[in-house]
This record gives C-alpha cells, structure tokens and sequence, in this order.
C-alpha cells in the first residue's frame, strides 16, 4: 500500500461517517413527496457545502451532503489511455446494473467516473459503518481490478502478437 | 447505574414514540400506522394499531391525563384519537389547513391546544372548538422561512418554542382568547398576542435545529442542531439581548433530540446513538458524559485468541472475508442506529429520573440517570 | 411570442416566497467585509512569522484571522499562506502543535478554521478536465511523491495533498467528525 493510501482512505471514511447523518424529510416544494435533497436541489438551505478529499491531481472523492440524501463521486486513477477505456468498461458494467446495487447512480456526476447516491432509507435499512466500509473497500478494490485487466490484457497482446508474427521468423 | 431497559419492537424505524401517564402503554410511529402496546411484565405486547394515515407518520404524542393521542403525518393531517368505552379509538381529522408535511406534534402541558409543525413553514396551534364539535387550528407564520422541525412548550401553555432547517430556534406566543387564561409575566415578555415572536435566536455556524426544550421552570431554552452543537439561551427581559447565549461544540455527530433533567443538567441523543449529559448554568456548559456502559474492558483479548481460527475459517466460508478481524457488524451502543426521540420517562418535581429513547433501529430503551 | 417555449419557466425562481428562494445570507451572521490589500497585509504578516521559525504562532495568526469577507482572490491567496504554514512543520510536531491548540480557549473554532482550509487545499486541484480528455502521459502520477517528508512549499500536486492529507488524519484524532460537521454546515466558507 502506498504511503499516502492511509490517510487518504481515514479521511474519506471520516467525512463519509460525518456526512452520513440523514433524516426523513418531506418535500417542501411538492406536496406529499419524499424527495432526496441533493438531487432536486430544490431549496438552498437544505444543502450543505459539498467537501472533496483528493490523494493527487488524478485520484479524488467529492462528498455532497444534504438533509436526506448523499452523493459520493469518485475519480479513479487512471493513468493512461488503456487505463482509461478500462475504467470506462468497468463502470458501465456497473451503472448498468445500478438497480441491483441499490446505492449506485446511474450517471456519474460530470468529472468523476463513478456515483453513489445514499438516501435515508439505506441508512435506515443498512448500517451506516457498514456502507463506509463498502465505499472505502470498493476504492481500493477498483486500483486492484484495474491493474489486474490491465497486466490480462497486455499479456494476453504480447502472446497474440508473438503468435502472429512467429511464421514469418 | 442499573441496566438499561431494552424493547426491541420490530425492524423499522421509529419516528416518534410515547408513553401514557402510567406508562403502561406505549405508542409507537411505525411507517404510516401508531401500534399501541401493552406492558405485561417486563416486556411490551402489542395490543392496538390506529389507521387512517397515508403517508408515513411523523409525530405522536399521548396526553398524560385525558389519555387523547394526537398523530401527525407527511399526507399534510393530524388526527386526535379518543378512546372509547369499549377500547376501540375513534379518530377525528383536525383541520390544519397546510400544504405540505407535517413533521411534529406536541400537547400543551394543559393538554387544551397542541402545536403541529410543518413543512409549509407555518405553526398550527389547534384547539377544540365546542359549538362545532372539531379542532381547529390558528397559524404562526412569520417570520418562519423554512421547514419547522419541532416544537416545544413553555410550562405555561402559552409560549411555544419552535426549531426550523432555517437555523433559527424562535419563540412564540401562542396565546388564543378564549381558550387559555392570561400567563404571567415571565422573562420572555408580558402582554403576548398571538404570533408575537418573543426571541429568536440562531448559532454562528446555523446548522439546521433539530429539537428544542424548555428548561422545567421555562427561564431558559436549549436547542440542538446539525453543526454538532447545543445551544442554550437565558432571556433577561422582553425587548432586551438575553442574559446569556452558550453554545457548546462538541465532538461528536450531530444530536437530533434533547430534554432537559433539571434545571442544571440536559441529555442529549442523535446519530452517534448514544445518550449524552451536559451540565452546566448560565456561566457555562459542558459535556459530561455518556450514558452507556462501558464495554470495552470486558475480556476482548481472551474472547478473540479462542475463537480466532475457528472464526477465520468460518468467516471465509459464510463472507468471503479472509480476515481475522473482528465481527464489527454490532455497534457497542445499546441502540443500533441514530436515535429519533427521547421523553421523560420518570419525572418528579422538575427532576427527571428515567428516561425512553426511540430509535431507527426500532428499538425503545427507558434508561436510568 | 410563439419562438420563447414558456413551458420551460422555471415558476419557483419567480415566485418570491418559494423556497427555491430562500435567503442564504440570513444563515450567515455578519461578515465583515475584508479587501484584498488586508489579505495581503496579513499573509505578508504571517510569511514573516513563519520565517522567524515560529510556525505555530503562524498557523495560529492565520486561522485566527481567516478573512471570510474577502472575495475570491483574497481566499486564494490566504489558503496559499495557510497551505505553506502547514507544509513547515514536521509530522512530530503536528500533534503536540494540535493539543496546545485545541486546549486554548476558542480552540475549537480555530481547529475548525484548519479543517475547513484543510478541505478547501483539497479541493484545489484543478477541477479536472472533464471527460473527454485522455491523460497520454504513460507514468503514474500517484507514486510520485515520497511520503509525508517532502515540505518544498505548497505548490499545487502530490505534495501538497499528502501534507493535507496527514493533517486531516492528526486532526480527526483529536476533535472527532463533529468538527467535519461543522465545516459541511457552516456558511461562511474559508
């Protein structure tokens, strides 16, 4: 684990367990709904200041609180364009299933690859360490997963290529 | 400190819960019905259930001595429910005349008015009226600009206090002709109107307040809210900047629910689901401690070296989880997730001696002080 | 009149007693507004302090007057003061530093002031060039810096993050996720 991995990770558990205080909240703007805040966005004093945590340039976690409702958004590392497209394949795989992940938005929030919207019925339903934990583990399983593809795929390339081009030694 | 009393009702949330004055019966929110449960013994049965709502229920509230229960709910209602002869509870719609959630109910201690709190950033004050046999409410308005997420009232059934996601905890006269008698001059003011605003107050760093309370002889006022903070104002005269305004910071999470237990010490509980004291006077506050025991002496070393392996390899099993870390799954708190609301469970002479906490987790614990 | 689609009005912007229009500034007790020629005073201030080797009457001078009315500019330039204060002190001297601070009275609102220039650092880094871009650079950016020992001034990158980073850990030992609260409920932004 690289050095500043650590620290990175406690402050993002420690904001996500601080901004994870949510409570039941009807709707102000429309009569008999439930709404979570942080999306309709529909009164500024039920928001409260959204907090980044970030490791370097390229790895960071925007944290949006608001009464009822949380958004995580997170920017994974990605180094180069292979990296790039991989991400891009292994979020897709998700989002597109997001239904079953229950915390998971669809659509990331423009400049991060990847969302969570948490509501005051997962926190009611769910522990809420437990969800932290999940968030934290998923960060550092992603890196994992990636460079994992990563390595499969260039030597899966390197043995293609070899093939290729043995009958013409 | 004996142990706390523990009733694990079901698994959903609690939104508001309340005992009737001889404690024997408890009503409790659950989703968009009131389940009334009987004591017998040591535990609580269930005995009733109150319908009518159709959204979820946010307020309940027992009157200690007529027995009348008020519900309040995010479908913009309050209903007044009376028992009758034969056990059954006839329900009577209150007109509130709002038009969005309602999100807190209260009794008066003279149990003739109660206050609803709701998202139309209006107060309702309800009373009885007789020649048309309903209850009809009066609104305070403003200067109300967001949703009110409580209320509380002065021993004296006139004053009303009332936190609000506006970062403001404010003061109202709630006095209506007819129905109460003149209140005596006390240090938030003398000749009171309705809607008259007798203090409004808000914190410097105004996180949205999340309960309010008035101390038992009503000098003083407290309030919680979201930046982690208590706040405690001692008015000095109407008109006049309060005698004192101290606002503790704490470490914490924020508490969603406060009581006073005498006039120098007030408990507080919220999302760290713990209870926690504060002491203090008009000189300064301070926390002083928690209610919970504490745990974590109890043979943690001995208890993890037996069953490591066993635990490793069934955790591997059932979890996926190769690691031989401790099963985190269970909070060392008696409750499991953020506690709601918290009432007098015992009290005598403005000193409060048990006290009940509802929670998330759908468990209602009456703790010793 | 047939070209403007007024379907698409948004009513609740209009309508002066929705709650779309809810009055930030009555959340916000008064703020004093501070130019940008005082920021400058004081982070030329602090800079001197800081290179008389006193670095925690330096921190303390620059929390204490964090400038919440100044405008855009003044912020920057008082989160570059704060982040080369913070980029001075050695990890063994964070925590004693944080304990002596924390002790005095008002301790807690300057330990709140450090969070909230401690997540403004943070959020520094550019907004990062949304989604079309592709990083061609082959090295990995994440590895480069060595630990929390490298203090070359609090310019932007790695660097500075780790310090922020470290800090924030130190930090949350000591005053606990209500101090986080604070910072996400408080209006006045750093």
């Amino acid at each position: 684990m690289s050095q500043s991995l650590r620290p990175y990770l406690s402050c993002v558990r420690s904001t996500l367990t601080a901004a994870l205080s949510l409570s039941n909240f009807a709707s102000q703007a429309a009569e008999r709904h439930n709404v979570p805040e942080i999306e309709a966005a529909s009164s500024p004093e039920l928001l409260l200041n959204p907090l980044t945590v970030s490791r370097n340039a390229e790895e960071r976690v925007l944290v949006e609180p608001s009464v009822n409702s949380v958004r995580v958004s997170i920017r994974i590392k990605q180094a180069d364009e292979i990296e790039h497209i991989l991400v891009h394949k292994f979020t897709r795989f998700l989002t597109q299933r997001a239904e079953a992940f229950f915390i998971l938005r669809r659509k990331a929030v423009p400049g991060y690859d990847i969302s969570f919207l948490i509501t005051n019925l997962h926190t009611e339903e769910m522990l809420k360490h437990k969800l932290v934990d999940f968030i934290i583990e998923f960060m550092e399983e992603v890196d994992k997963e990636i460079s994992e593809m990563k390595l499969f795929l260039n030597a899966r390339a390197r043995f293609v290529a070899e093939s290729f081009l043995t009958p013409f030694d | 400190m004996a142990a706390p009393e523990v009733h694990h009702l079901f698994h959903a949330p609690i939104a508001d819960h309340s005992f009737s004055s001889d404690r024997s019966t408890l009503a409790v929110a659950r989703d968009n019905n009131v389940e009334l449960y009987k004591r017998s013994g040591n535990a609580f049965r269930l005995q009733d259930e109150l319908r009518g709502h159709d959204k979820t229920i946010t307020g309940v509230d027992i009157a200690p001595r007529s027995g009348r229960i008020v519900t309040s709910s995010q479908d913009r209602n309050a209903y007044v429910w009376e028992p009758s002869k034969n056990g059954e509870w006839k329900p009577t719609l209150v007109l509130l005349r709002i038009n969005r959630a309602a999100t807190c109910v209260r009794w008066c201690p003279s149990e003739n008015k109660f206050a609803v709190g709701s998202g139309a950033r209006i107060i309702a004050v309800c009373y009885f009226e007789e020649e048309n046999d309903w209850w009809v409410s009066k609104h305070l308005k403003k200067p109300l600009r967001s949703t009110v997420t409580s209320v509380a009232w002065h021993p004296n059934s006139v004053l009303l206090a009332a936190g609000s996601t506006d970062g403001h905890a404010r003061v109202f006269s709630s006095f209506i002709k007819g129905t109460d008698e003149r209140p005596e001059p006390s240090a938030w003011g003398e000749r009171l109107p309705f809607n008259t605003v007798c203090g409004e107050y808000l914190n410097p760093t105004a996180g949205w307040v999340h309960d309010v309370a008035f101390s038992p002889s009503g000098d003083a006022l407290a309030f919680c809210a979201h930046d982690s903070s208590v706040t405690i104002v001692y008015p000095s005269a109407p008109e006049q900047p309060p005698q004192a305004v101290i606002s503790v910071s704490t470490q914490l999470l924020p508490f969603t629910s406060l009581l006073w237990s005498s006039e120098t010490e007030l408990v507080c509980a919220g999302y760290d689901c713990g209870v926690y004291r504060f002491s203090g006077s008009s000189d300064g506050w301070q926390l002083t401690g928690t209610l919970e025991k504490d745990t974590s002496q109890s043979r943690p070393g001995m208890e993890q070296r037996e069953e490591s392996a066993l635990n490793m390899f069934r955790s591997m099993d059932l979890k996926g989880r190769s690691g031989a870390g401790v099963d985190d799954t269970k909070l060392k708190t008696v409750h499991q997730n953020s506690i709601n609301t918290l009432r007098a469970y015992d009290e005598s002479g403005g000193q409060v001696a048990k006290i009940s906490t509802g929670g998330v987790d759908g468990r209602v614990v009456v703790w010793n002080l | 009149m047939a070209d403007f689609n007024w379907r698409t009005l948004n009513i609740d912007a209009l309508d002066p007693e929705s709650a779309y229009n809810f009055d930030l500034t009555t959340l916000t007790p008064e703020v004093q507004p501070v130019s940008s020629s005082d920021v400058q005073t004081l982070s030329g201030q602090v800079r001197q302090i800081l290179r008389g080797g006193n670095a925690e009457a330096a921190l303390r001078g620059a929390l204490e007057n964090a400038p919440y009315g100044a405008d855009e500019q003044g912020k920057a330039m008082h989160l570059s003061v704060v982040t080369e204060v913070l980029g001075q002190i050695r990890q063994a001297e964070m925590t004693p530093l944080l304990q002596r601070m924390y002790k005095d009275d008002g301790g807690s609102e300057l330990c709140d002031t450090l969070m909230k220039y401690l997540y403004k650092g943070m959020g520094q880094g550019h907004p990062s060039s949304a989604s079309g871009s592709k990083n061609l650079t082959p090295q990995a950016t994440g590895f480069s810096q060595v630990g929390g020992r490298n203090f070359g001034g609090g310019e932007g990158g790695g660097q500075a993050m780790s310090v922020f980073l470290s800090w924030h850990e130190k930090l949350v030992e000591m005053v606990g996720p209500g101090s986080i609260v604070r910072v996400m409920s408080d209006r006045r932004t750093v």
